[in-house]
């Protein structure tokens, strides 16, 4: 009986395999001086070697991890294809087998196992590691009834330390759905991952056709990472996992919130600060915050407002005064006003008759410019409505004096006119 | 006929290469410096609490006579828009004669627990948008929000048309419903007070952890398989480690604000149903009347094509245009083709109505 085409391959790859170790000792020996020790598998262990080496050296440990662990886990995939390549024709054959090979290396022969949906308590939340632990070690077995557990949970706690009890079994209660629903949860993810072997299998049969082939390990990888996320979109896109995702995720806040109020409880014993207390604090300083600066744009805006209605209003004045002034005398000229900006803060800032710059033109220039300018309107403007309207006039035209008197006698006149 | 018709020989050399790669990343790794980011000279022009705007100067001075506001999300450091030299939206912005200017969040802590989409849109993007207006000595400014950041920007310009000279979206989701969205899958059924109640705010980790798990294998495992090629290659390995540390350098999530952001957007979908209230102000989109340009990506896994795409039915605006960029969510900042295309057609569509 001749050598069947499995035996050839088989022969030609363990003498690959040979060569292959032989070569990665070759490397290592000339990156490190070192030999590495016998692996399991030459192909992980390959890697377990790099990983070493790796270690030994400073910096980039993270992205090396990462690295080695995700070269791993190839490393396994392409360990199970060919390791019993030759013997399989049909796409099937090959599913069952990716299936094996990651019982074998992940967790439940899921690949998704590694993922998961939040933060382990003992990675991003390591505080609270300790509680958990604890809690842990109430982990009931996987066939367990937790009924009864709850029934007991669920008894109304008497006497001084009720409260306490209460929340002790609240938070054990909190544990037990939080166990509760990760199991669904996982075991929806198996569900993604087996659709994922489906899918795979799928696309290997559409493989099968001549020139359609498969001649890399990498490309075979490439393939199955496809199907696994088109499986696991399939199930995290459903109504299903949306309901199990938001229950989980719900699961673990009223744990983690449980666990909380208990380490505030002994924060407070210990006369420590607690999260809530910084909570209020930040709360009410935001709060504060938000009404200075409401209260500051109120006023910006009531001022603006004021100033808009004064210019309006000082126009209309202005414009009286010009109708009813006598025409001065051709001997007499007064001096010429400014011409008055438009912009109200400049109103204030406008530069006084000369006879007022004499006493104090320094000081006076600085005064003004020192202040903002809305809020020096509204230090000019307290008063009566007709004063404020003569202390704009007198700023521009020059006319303290006689526009005193003038605004005065306006005063009057609306008073009159008021009485009668 | 099988499917897989793998050689021996050629397995084999698939596995020393793997492994002299790796032996060489050793080497590769080592001998690389800190990578570093944000290539573009720029200067901060406006400050408040975290906040920071900035303004980038080119090596010309802009011939653009409005200036553009970027405004980035919270998820993320705005830095992806000028990552770079061959990478970057900014620098290529510049070099057509834009005045870019950018907001940049900073990374909230507790002091910031409390800030509100309020805070940060009527606030701060207001002051924002002030401050480089004034700056500029104009009246209205171009806004340009991108993912997160275009959200608020169409948020801003409905509450404050008046400020907003024309309105640039990129990678925005509108429809938050859209049955091709994960994210929002995910929510729906979260008790989101619960949520931001017990955490505070939502940490950066988290986010990160459900990003990676709208794709777990591909960007868990495959990713870092595919880092094999490239370990020979310092540039290449630069590149990567410069992206995947953006992808995870992320700023916690402000609580109140992350809270009516997934009550309000995700769950209620407002901003398209209506009822959306921000702060005294209602949003409607309709009264977005300035041109507006929508760049989505057809391979967007973050924000699916369909959640941006349905923008032009909601604003007020008969200027709408939208473009579809061949990429997705990151490559539209960094791929080749973005470098060549994304910015020019920014450029010429805002030319084209300023003229």
């Amino acid at each position: 009986m001749g050598e069947s085409p499995f035996s050839d391959w088989m022969n030609q790859w363990q003498a690959l395999s040979r060569q292959y170790l032989g070569a990665l000792q070759e490397t290592a020996q000339a990156g490190a001086g070192t030999v590495p020790p016998a692996a399991p598998s030459p192909w992980q262990g390959g890697f377990e070697q790099w990983s070493r080496l790796a270690g030994a050296g400073a910096g980039q440990g993270e992205t090396i991890d990462r690295l080695i662990d995700s070269a791993k886990s190839y490393a396994a995939f392409m360990q199970s294809m060919l390791g019993a390549a030759p013997a399989q024709a049909g796409a099937a054959p090959w599913a069952d087998l990716l299936k094996s090979g990651f019982a074998g290396s992940v967790a439940g022969g899921n690949p998704f196992a590694a993922a998961s949906a939040m933060p382990s308590w003992q990675g991003a939340q390591q505080g609270l590691a300790p509680w958990m632990n604890a809690l842990s070690a109430m982990r009931a077995p996987p066939k367990f009834d937790t009924s009864e557990l709850k029934a007991w949970m669920d008894l109304p706690a008497f006497g001084l330390l009720r409260e306490h009890q209460e929340h002790y079994q609240k938070t054990a209660l909190a544990w037990v759905d939080y166990q509760e629903q990760n199991g669904k949860y996982n075991a929806l993810m198996l569900k993604a991952a087996k659709r994922g072997f489906e899918l795979f299998e799928g696309k290997l049969t559409e493989r099968e056709l001549p020139g359609r082939q498969i001649e890399s390990l990498r490309a075979l990888y490439d393939l199955w990472v496809d199907a696994a996320e088109e499986g696991y979109s399939e199930i995290a896109l459903s109504a299903e996992f949306r309901e199990v995702y938001g229950a989980l995720v719900n699961a673990q806040m009223r744990l983690r919130s449980q666990i909380q109020k208990e380490v505030e409880r002994v924060a407070t014993d210990l006369g420590m600060p607690t999260r809530s207390e910084i909570n209020s604090i930040g709360e009410r300083l935001q709060a504060l915050r938000r009404e200075v600066r409401e209260r500051r744009a109120t006023a910006d805006d009531g001022l603006a407002d004021e100033v808009a209605a004064l210019r309006a209003e000082f126009a209309a004045f202005k414009a009286g005064t010009r109708a009813t002034r006598p025409a001065p005398a051709a001997t007499t000229p007064k001096p010429k006003p400014k011409v008055v900006p438009r912009d109200a803060a400049a109103l204030v800032v406008a530069p006084k008759p000369a006879h007022a710059r004499r006493e104090k033109p320094a000081t006076r220039k600085k005064t003004a410019r020192a202040k903002p300018p809305e809020r020096a309107v509204a230090a000019v403007a307290a008063g009566n409505f007709a004063s404020r309207i003569a202390k704009f006039a007198n700023a521009s035209l020059g006319s303290t004096r006689a526009g005193s008197r003038r605004a005065g006698k306006d005063e009057q006149r609306g008073n009159r006119k008021k009485k009668r | 006929m099988g499917p897989i018709k793998i050689e021996p020989a050629k397995a084999l050399d698939e596995a020393l290469t793997t492994q002299r790669k790796l032996a060489t990343a050793l080497k590769t790794l080592r001998e690389m410096d800190e990578v570093d980011f944000g290539v573009t000279e720029k200067e901060a022009v406006y400050r408040e609490d975290k906040l920071v705007v900035y303004r980038f100067r080119g090596e010309h001075p802009p011939t653009a006579k409005v200036p553009i506001l970027i405004v980035y999300a919270l998820v993320n450091r705005p830095y992806m828009v000028d990552l770079q030299d061959d990478r970057s939206l900014v620098k290529n912005l510049l070099a057509k004669g834009e005045d870019v200017y950018l907001i940049d969040w900073g990374y909230p802590d507790g002091a910031d627990r409390w800030l509100t989409l309020d805070d940060y849109i009527n606030g701060y993007i207001a002051r924002s948008v002030d401050a480089v207006a004034r700056r500029a000595g104009v009246k209205k400014i171009n806004l340009l929000g991108i993912c997160q950041g275009g959200a608020f920007s169409l948020c801003f310009s409905a509450m404050h048309p008046d400020k907003v000279k024309n309105l640039i979206t990129m990678v925005t989701p509108v429809d938050f419903r859209t049955p091709d969205n994960m994210l929002s899958n995910w929510v729906q059924s979260m008790d989101v007070d619960l949520f931001v109640d017990t955490l505070g705010n939502v940490p950066a980790d988290l986010m990160n952890l459900c990003y990676l798990m709208l794709k777990p294998v591909r960007l868990n495992q495959q990713k870092y398989i595919g880092l094999v090629d490239i370990l020979d290659d310092k540039v290449e390995m630069e590149n990567f480690l410069r992206m995947e540390k953006w992808i995870f350098d992320s700023p916690d999530q402000a609580g109140e604000a992350f809270r009516q952001f997934l009550k309000d957007f995700y769950q209620g979908n407002k901003l398209i149903n209506g009822g959306l209230k921000i702060g005294p102000h209602e949003v409607h989109l309709g009264n977005i009347t300035m041109p507006v340009l929508n760049v989505y990506a057809e391979q967007d896994h973050l924000v699916p094509p369909a959640a941006s795409r349905v923008l032009g039915e909601h604003v007020g605006t008969d200027d709408y245009t939208p473009i579809a960029f061949r990429g997705g969510h990151i490559g539209i900042y960094v791929s080749g083709r973005a470098q060549r295309e994304v910015p020019a057609a920014i450029h010429d569509w805002l030319a084209q109505r300023s003229r």
